[in-house]
């Protein structure tokens, strides 16, 4: 028996559907969204026993594959040089993040125009300013204004501290001359909208139990639930239904208890990320989209981008007492950001600066990078080491490359019994090069704040977090899957969200930019809904 | 006649081996053997299908190496000793540290007596939290004088 209609169903809860949801609320319509996890207690996060370390290894990886829970999807990755990241919950991978949040520079949305590749986005920064500003105010983000590598905006709160390893790599920085900055991070400097500020607790990335790291399951999601947005956990999306017109009409989803459901909805909008967006359109054939939905130019799925990492890691000879505070919020630089034709590569990355590794962490790092035998130097080596690092991790720009693609596994399935995704991704040659020169360059920085050794891992095969560019924006329908307003081409009331509809990944944490266009679609739903579906 | 267990399953012979990578510090640090990890680290290696029976395999090799040179077998050995006949193996059981650490390391390196050793306190990060050095002022005023020039 079918569930009762709603006006505009949200399939996910993370990031992009929680501040989507947020919004679209304002038009009067019943919205409801569907996640196939559960809602997360922070009493139940890591950091709230001795074992912090070892359960963000297991049930706590960013990699699907890893844990494996009820929640998760698999994901074949046997011919991807880079392994996929997120997390299925309400919340989604907002839940595991590291909450740095920089911003897509004006020049990323106009990769065409600047250096003749790729491709331009249909929209600008301008457009997205307001809901950038209007984001960072729902997330709670602390920042210092006035970067020169942005246009002037204000973070509402005040930078977090850089503390002992921020301190040294900032000094290292300085002394070449190049640019830094205090990150823009979604986590509270200060108590803000009766949530607590940040305790250095360290684990970001195992979920926040002080509640100070922004995840939207704290942020936008229980202002959405009091604005009357229904939110169903642990329901799994099997397809998108189709009208005879070929309109979207609702979705086929099993609920908690595995028996499958059908749910009529008069817009459908996917905030599943770059991965999961492209595996429901796909798994949503139909006779009218018999290549799945939305996916007349053939586009779906095709041109993933991720942003391959390097991480380089100082050892110091005094203590920088790294491992506390947030993780991956202390400083950027964007210092090698834009194009530089004499460095053998377009574009370019961005630098975040890592604090220093937990006790376990150290160990394992230590181990791998040869500098901490085992027998009787190994606790020589090992005071050594802890408590002495600071790292840096460089983010550098994928290109979009129609080989990279997101495709339906023949036989790999969920537990549901639902086709899993299937990536193929080989490393660019440009991203090669970048990569390199960004070691090079950050051994430099490294040394020039202190470093007496440096270890460099030129690529962090699992650090696939961003994912983005599998449903591409653009104006001509031949060459992009939804338009400026996230709209799908083929089908006028089918929405996009999530990173899949970026034209190019810039080379920094997408999440401020993915939650902006969420929030500029909905309100583009908002002031266009008398003519949505006008030229269907 | 008495089947001979597992390796990993032996405990005298893992605390022996757990201690020979981790050994007792002059200091306040434990031994990894000494601390009773041998039997949580076997197991979780035998749920781990890949490191598992590699890292068994090594340790076969070691128990046996061990036993032809002492009559108590590695645990009866001086850790120099045993030192030596864990390094002869490693030739062809290149992956035995490597897959122990794998576990031995979050069991030793998250145990209260260890991390007192290391001079951090033996609670969970939540819900004391910790201080964090405030940034640099200097290193402030010079982001001033730039956003002035830009």
């Amino acid at each position: 028996m079918p569930d009762e209609p709603v006006g505009v169903l949200v399939i996910g809860a993370g990031a992009s559907g929680a501040a989507f949801a947020w919004s679209i609320a304002e038009a009067g319509m019943s919205v409801l969204c569907l996640d196939q996890g559960p809602w997360m207690k922070q009493r139940d996060y890591p950091s709230n026993g001795l074992d912090w370390e070892e359960r963000g290894m297991g049930e706590f990886s960013s990699s699907p594959n890893v844990r494996g829970l009820p929640a998760d999807y698999p994901v074949n990755e046997d011919e991807s040089d880079i392994s996929t990241q997120m997390f299925n919950a309400v919340g989604g991978s907002t839940i595991l993040w590291a909450a740095h949040f920089p911003r897509l520079t004006p020049r990323d949305f106009r990769m065409k125009s600047d250096d003749g590749i790729g491709a331009d986005w249909p929209i600008d920064y301008e457009t997205l300013e307001p809901y950038f500003a209007l984001n960072d105010r729902m997330m709670g983000v602390s920042g210092l204004a006035g970067d020169p590598a942005y246009p002037y905006h204000e973070p509402p709160l005040p930078p977090l501290p850089l503390g002992a390893s921020g301190n040294a790599l900032a000094s290292g920085f300085e002394k070449l001359g190049w640019h830094w900055w205090p990150s823009d991070s979604a986590i509270l400097s200060q108590e803000y909208e009766g949530r607590e500020a940040c305790i250095n607790l360290g684990p970001c990335i195992t979920g926040c139990a002080q509640g100070a790291k922004a995840s939207t399951d704290i942020t936008y999601w229980p202002v959405a639930q009091r604005k009357g947005v229904q939110v169903r956990a642990g329901c799994r999306v099997r397809e998108i239904t189709v009208r005879e017109d070929g309109m979207a009409d609702g979705v086929l989803y099993y609920d908690e208890e595995g028996q499958l459901r059908e749910q009529k909805a008069e817009i459908v909008v996917l905030a599943c990320n770059g991965i999961g967006t492209p595996r429901l359109l796909l798994n949503s054939k139909s006779k009218q989209h018999p290549d799945g939905l939305a996916n007349s130019s053939g586009l779906v799925g095709k041109n993933l981008m991720f942003h391959p990492y390097a991480l380089i890691t100082g050892v110091f000879d005094e203590s920088l007492h790294g491992r506390r505070g947030p993780m991956g919020c202390s400083l950027w630089s964007h210092e090698f950001y834009k194009t530089d034709r004499s460095r053998g590569f377009v574009r370019g990355y961005s630098f975040e600066a890592l604090r220093g590794f937990g006790p376990v962490q150290t160990a394992l790092w230590g181990m791998i990078a040869g500098l901490l035998p085992w027998g009787e130097d190994h606790h020589r080596a090992y005071a050594r080491l802890y408590d002495h690092t600071a790292s840096m991790v460089a983010i550098t720009e994928d290109l979009p490359e129609e080989t990279n693609t997101v495709t339906l596994d023949p036989e790999l399935k969920d537990a549901n019994g639902i086709p899993a995704p299937k990536v193929t991704y080989r490393l660019s040659e440009n991203s090669r090069k970048m990569l390199a020169h960004a070691v090079e360059r950050a051994t430099e920085a490294l040394t020039a704040a202190g470093a007496v050794e440096t270890v460099a891992e030129p690529l962090l095969r699992g650090a696939g977090w961003h994912l983005m560019g599998t449903a591409r924006m653009g104006r001509d329908p031949k060459t992009s899957v939804v338009n400026e307003r996230g709209q799908a081409h083929d089908v006028k009331n089918l929405f996009i969200v999530d990173g899949s509809i970026f034209v190019t990944a810039g080379g920094v944490n997408p999440t401020s930019t993915i939650q902006a266009l969420a929030l500029y679609v909905a309100d583009s739903i908002k002031k266009n809904i008398a003519t949505l579906f006008d030229d269907a | 006649m008495t089947e001979t267990p597992a390796a990993l399953n032996d405990d005298d012979f893992m605390k022996a081996l757990l201690d020979l990578v981790i050994p007792p510090s002059a200091g306040a640090l434990p031994g990894a053997g000494a601390l009773g990890l041998s039997s949580s680290v076997a197991k979780a290696l035998q749920a781990d299908p890949d490191l598992g029976p590699l890292v068994e395999a090594g340790a076969q090799a070691v128990r046996e190496a061990a036993s032809s040179q002492h009559p108590e077998g590695l645990q009866g050995m001086a850790p120099e000793a045993g030192a030596k006949v864990l390094e002869a193996q490693l030739a062809t059981h290149p992956l035995l540290i490597m897959g122990i650490s794998r576990y031995l390391f979050p069991a030793y390196y998250q145990h209260p007596q260890v991390l007192e050793g290391i001079g951090e306190p033996s609670r969970p990060p939540f819900p004391k939290g910790f201080g964090v050095e405030p940034t640099d002022e200097e290193l402030l005023e010079k982001l001033q004088e730039r956003r002035k020039k830009a």
